[in-house]
């Protein structure tokens, strides 16, 4: 096993235990920061992957400002920071009937479909070649995506205006 | 240095590849921190440390080190076991691996990845994290208090640094911080200036002051320092811990004080590059000019810090929302039409 | 728009004057002495502890009633009749032993209020600022110069001559009863010669009778006087403040 295959696992585990936490954890807050270590994890199979400009983004994005703002919303919210959850499971038999077809779909798909292994191959310059594809292939939609968020900008401070507004008069 | 590297087998290789920023950190807090006493105690007219090593208490810090070690690791009865003795190495763990980004010297650079800054700027986001893990584990209001402030804090000073630093990269057309310094090697600009990019662009030069002002309220420091304010938070999330845990902490903030400054010091004057174009150039004196622009940076830091007040938590949003973030936009669009004229 | 660049112009000319400022600080000299090594100069009138030249002291307590906080404890003795003290530098006459003069520095607040009203300017603040004890008691400075066989030997004396004065006292006041009756004595007798002398038994034993209250009266007198002497110098000598540091403030 060469070095990548160790890393590989060692993350793969990381990212698979961290997310076990997450849903089985009853505090809250604890849920989150094993989240940080899922969207880590993730983040270092990107890297495995080459491709780093995802892997950073993914830490930018998710950890730097998604989950921070969740443990915001938390904090923020929840009468007291350490909510238990309830542990009793409701609604078991539509659940387990749900899970027990989940899991005959993914061991179909899983041993019949054909997996085709390719060697990733090693790039240098994701940077240049996102940005090239993003101007080029993918225009359309990294144009809507822009407008999408321009949109979500306006709203919150047209929200957040308003409420200033009615707060100040 | 990376082509010795390259030749030795790889685990020790990266092992010594890995110690290098890492020596380059302890040794720069130790001084730091006593530096920034001696700083705090001269613009007092006092004097700082004496005491300790003999000329000018150089060794305080040591001492204090040694100390710090001695102490027992008071963990709180209510707090989060777990994540209160994790928060602190993963503060410092976030500002060590940034490093590697940083070109130390035309010899040496942790790591050559395409998306140099990029890749800085997301690992740093991690910090915040780290802030609101200790604050919340503790179990205190203070420190959760301190953890809420710096979560604002951080996440909104992140867009005005991002906003200046894609500024310096949309000049120098390029994420890796050694192209970027490679790029401002020599000396012509106006004839005698050094090519450092605040002298290439009138909009870097207004694009270098937000950038300041913004890894100012990153790292925490006065005039931003409000995560950990000492007179109203009782040092914030910092309140619970104790002995190295807190030393830890320290390490991680002062490191992320010569992090930044060295990115300021790579991103606008030049890195590496000596000012006087050929002359004392070359890997070490490299290495020399670099730790010396980016310790000029953090000496600047701490005489702000000992001369200004702190700002109010709704001055600190309105500065960033209202002044920086649309500023530095707007920078942004007139760096990149000055590029495109010229 | 122009008033946020003026208001910008504003802030950043303030930093810079503040750093300016700051900056020259931070070259300019520091006013820290390193303490053990370099000692400040005091000023003449500092106040630091206080020091009672005991030589001058007469014993008046004027500098005990003047305090504030009853930190200065003294207890005087007048001197009998053999000795003599003397006179202070400044030439009042010496009446009095000091048995006791405490001063407690942990409750002295250096107000500096027990110095001025010295007749004799004895007592002072000197310039020694160092004198912190591990243990509070310490810090009771004693200055009287007796030693205790001294204060119990001039006590006794004291005493002893107290007594005397009031033996002499209770003396005199029985000579003059007896003067007095004997004198009623004479007058009754002439007024019995006067009259006629079958009747004299009478008065004469009347005279007698007025002696008699006379003279238990003056004792009585001389009672009340010893009494009113006696605890003055005896109640004191029992205090020994070198074991009980608690006494002081009692
Ligand atoms: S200085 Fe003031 S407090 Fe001290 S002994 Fe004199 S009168 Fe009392
Ligand atoms: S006022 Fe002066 S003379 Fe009088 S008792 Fe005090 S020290 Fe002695």
């Amino acid at each position: 096993m060469d070095l990548a295959a160790i890393l590989f696992y060692v993350f793969a585990l990381v990212t698979i235990g961290s997310a076990a936490v997450v849903v089985f954890s009853r505090n809250i807050v604890h849920a989150a920061f094993s989240l940080m270590f899922t969207l880590m994890g993730v983040a270092a199979l990107y890297v495995l992957l080459y491709a780093d400009f995802l892997a950073a983004t993914q830490l930018l994005v998710y950890v730097g400002g998604i989950l921070i703002l969740i443990l915001f919303g938390v904090m923020l919210t929840s009468q007291g920071y350490t909510l238990n959850f309830r542990e009793a499971t409701v609604n078991v038999v539509p659940a387990g009937l749900l899970s027990v077809a989940a899991a005959i779909l993914l061991i179909y798909a899983f041993s019949t479909g054909g997996w085709v292994i390719t060697e990733v191959d090693e790039r240098t310059d994701t940077v240049y070649d996102l940005g090239m594809m993003l101007m080029t292939d993918y225009l359309l939609v990294f144009i809507v995506a822009g407008v999408l968020l321009l949109v979500a900008i306006i709203g919150a401070i047209v929200m957040s205006t308003r409420l200033s507004v009615n707060t100040e008069d | 240095m990376n082509e010795t590297l390259s030749s030795m087998p790889f685990l020790p290789a990266l092992l010594l590849h890995a110690a290098i920023p890492l020596t380059i950190i302890l040794v720069y807090a130790l001084v730091a921190i006593w530096a920034e006493r001696k700083v705090a105690g001269f613009i007092q007219d006092r004097l700082g440390p004496m005491r300790v090593g003999g000329w000018h208490g150089w060794a305080q810090s040591i001492a204090d080190l040694l100390k710090l070690i001695q102490k027992e690791d008071i963990i709180p009865a209510d707090a989060s076991r777990f994540w209160f003795k994790f928060a602190p190495f993963m503060m410092f763990a976030a500002s060590y691996a940034a490093f590697a980004v940083i070109p130390f010297s035309s010899g040496y650079i942790g790591s050559m990845v395409n998306i140099g800054v990029f890749y800085l700027l997301a690992v740093t986001s991690v910090l915040t994290l780290s802030v609101i893990m200790g604050g919340w584990a503790s179990n205190n209001k203070w420190s959760l208090l301190g953890a809420m402030r710096s979560a604002a804090q951080m996440v909104s000073y992140e867009v005005p640094t991002i906003a200046t630093v894609l500024t310096v990269v949309l000049v120098a057309g390029s994420l890796n911080l050694m192209e970027i310094t490679e790029l401002q090697s020599g000396n012509d600009t106006l004839g005698f200036l050094p090519n450092w990019l605040i002298f290439q662009n009138p909009f870097l030069i207004t694009a270098f002051i937000m950038f300041f002002i913004s890894i100012l309220a990153e790292s925490h420091r006065v005039p931003f320092d409000l995560p950990e304010s000492e007179s109203e938070l009782v040092a914030g999330y910092q309140t619970e811990y104790s002995g190295m845990r807190w030393a830890m902490f320290m390490l991680a903030e002062y490191a992320d004080m010569l992090l930044l400054s060295l990115l300021g010091a790579t991103l606008f004057f030049g890195g590496w590059n000596s000012p006087f174009g050929d002359f004392l150039a070359g890997p070490f004196w490299g290495f020399f000019w670099f730790m010396l622009k980016g310790l000029v940076l953090v000496f600047v830091m701490m005489w702000i810090r000992w001369t200004l007040p702190r700002y109010r938590v709704d001055q600190l949003m309105a500065i960033c929302w209202n002044i920086l973030i649309p500023l530095s936009f707007v920078n942004l669009v007139l760096a990149a039409l000055w590029e495109m004229i010229f | 728009m122009v008033q946020a660049v003026k208001n910008s112009w504003a802030t950043f000319k303030s930093i810079f004057t503040g750093m300016g400022i700051t900056g020259r600080h931070l070259v300019g000299p520091t006013v820290t002495l390193q303490y053990p090594e370099e000692r400040a100069t005091l000023p003449k009138n500092a106040r630091a502890r206080l020091f009672v030249n005991m030589d001058d002291c007469i014993g008046c307590t004027l500098c005990a009633k003047a305090c504030p906080v009853n930190c200065i404890d003294i207890e005087t003795v007048p001197t009998t009749a053999d000795v003599d003290l003397g006179k202070t530098s400044t030439g009042n006459p010496k009446r009095f032993w000091l048995t006791r003069f405490n001063i407690d520095m942990a409750k002295c607040m250096y107000c500096d209020l027990c110095v001025h009203p010295c007749p004799t300017n004895c007592i002072y603040m000197e310039q020694e600022y160092e004198y912190s004890e591990y243990d509070r008691s310490n810090l009771l400075y004693k200055f009287s110069q007796l030693s205790p066989v001294e204060v119990d030997d001039v006590k006794a004396k004291a005493e002893a001559e107290a007594i005397q004065k009031q033996k002499e006292k209770e003396e005199k006041a029985r000579q003059k009863a007896e003067e007095a009756r004997l004198k009623k004595e004479q007058e009754a007798a002439e007024k019995a010669r006067a009259a006629d002398d079958g009747t004299g038994a009478v008065p004469a034993a009347d005279a007698a009778k007025a002696a008699g209250t006379a003279a238990p009266d003056a004792a009585d007198a001389a009672r009340v006087a010893g009494t009113a002497a006696k605890p003055a110098p005896g109640s004191p000598s029992k205090q020994d403040d070198t074991q009980n540091p608690s006494k002081g403030e009692a």
